[in-house]
């Protein structure tokens, strides 16, 4: 599987946060096998980064690597919308059918 | 039954802008211009979802928070602000004493308030 990038941004340490990011970490570590690089944001201590993502609510999910760019906004309880929401479905198929993913046409 | 916002903050404009970008949603929203009148309303029929504004006059937004989560401690909290570092000194100490919230920039647009809405009362949202 191509590696995954992705950015969390979340709200400090606020409940909310947490699950939301211990939701994704059990995607990371499930579905996704391991193969993402996860930075995780806190917008409390750097908002500037969230104005230059143009992030407008938390928590907020980027999937920059593989194309397309894609956004998630909640608390990612829901793993088949984030594996939908991401559209990493496909890939995760065509690893567990032993094909590789087509090519992205850049 | 629909699910029901409230919207606190003391700027009209900005309470017209959620009632506005909502209307078509289904979505039943109430508005107040303060802290105090925010608190009395959730405490007499509590919300599914709460936009709070940060800065007012009177009760301030952490004010508000730590008031609404002696009532209600799982209702979603959004505090309506600007990314401004020298904002989040009283969000971070509340956030340190368990407060539970999450952020919405101001401004925001109508089609922004959609989103962090459906997310936070539907599931999980892409765009």
């Amino acid at each position: 599987m191509k590696r995954i990038i992705l950015r969390l941004y979340v709200t400090g340490t606020t409940p909310r946060s947490v699950k939301a990011i211990a939701n994704l970490k059990a995607v990371c570590e499930g579905e996704l096998e391991g193969n993402v690089d996860l930075q995780i944001i806190d917008v409390l201590e750097h908002p500037q980064w969230a104005e230059d993502e143009k992030i407008f609510a938390t928590p907020t999910l980027i999937k920059e690597i593989p194309p397309p760019l894609r956004r998630l906004i909640g608390d990612l309880s829901d793993k088949e919308r984030v594996l939908l929401g991401l559209e990493i479905v496909e890939a995760i198929e065509s690893n567990k059918a032993g094909k590789q993913p087509p090519d992205d046409p850049e | 039954m629909s699910s029901r916002i409230l919207v606190i903050d003391d700027d009209a404009f900005i309470r017209k802008s959620f009632i506005l970008a909502l209307e078509d949603t289904g979505y039943q929203v109430d508005t107040v211009e303060s802290g105090e009148k925010g608190i009395e309303m959730e405490q007499n029929n509590p919300y599914d979802l709460i936009f709070l504004d940060l800065k007012m006059p009177g009760l301030n937004g952490v004010e508000t928070l730590r008031e609404l989560r002696k009532i209600d401690m799982a209702v979603p909290i959004y505090i309506v602000t600007a990314f401004h570092k020298e904002f989040f000194e009283g969000l971070k100490k509340a956030g340190e004493d368990g407060m539970d919230f999450e952020l919405v920039k101001k401004p925001i647009g109508a089609a922004h308030i959609v989103l962090v809405a459906k997310s936070a009362l539907e599931g999980t949202t892409g765009y």
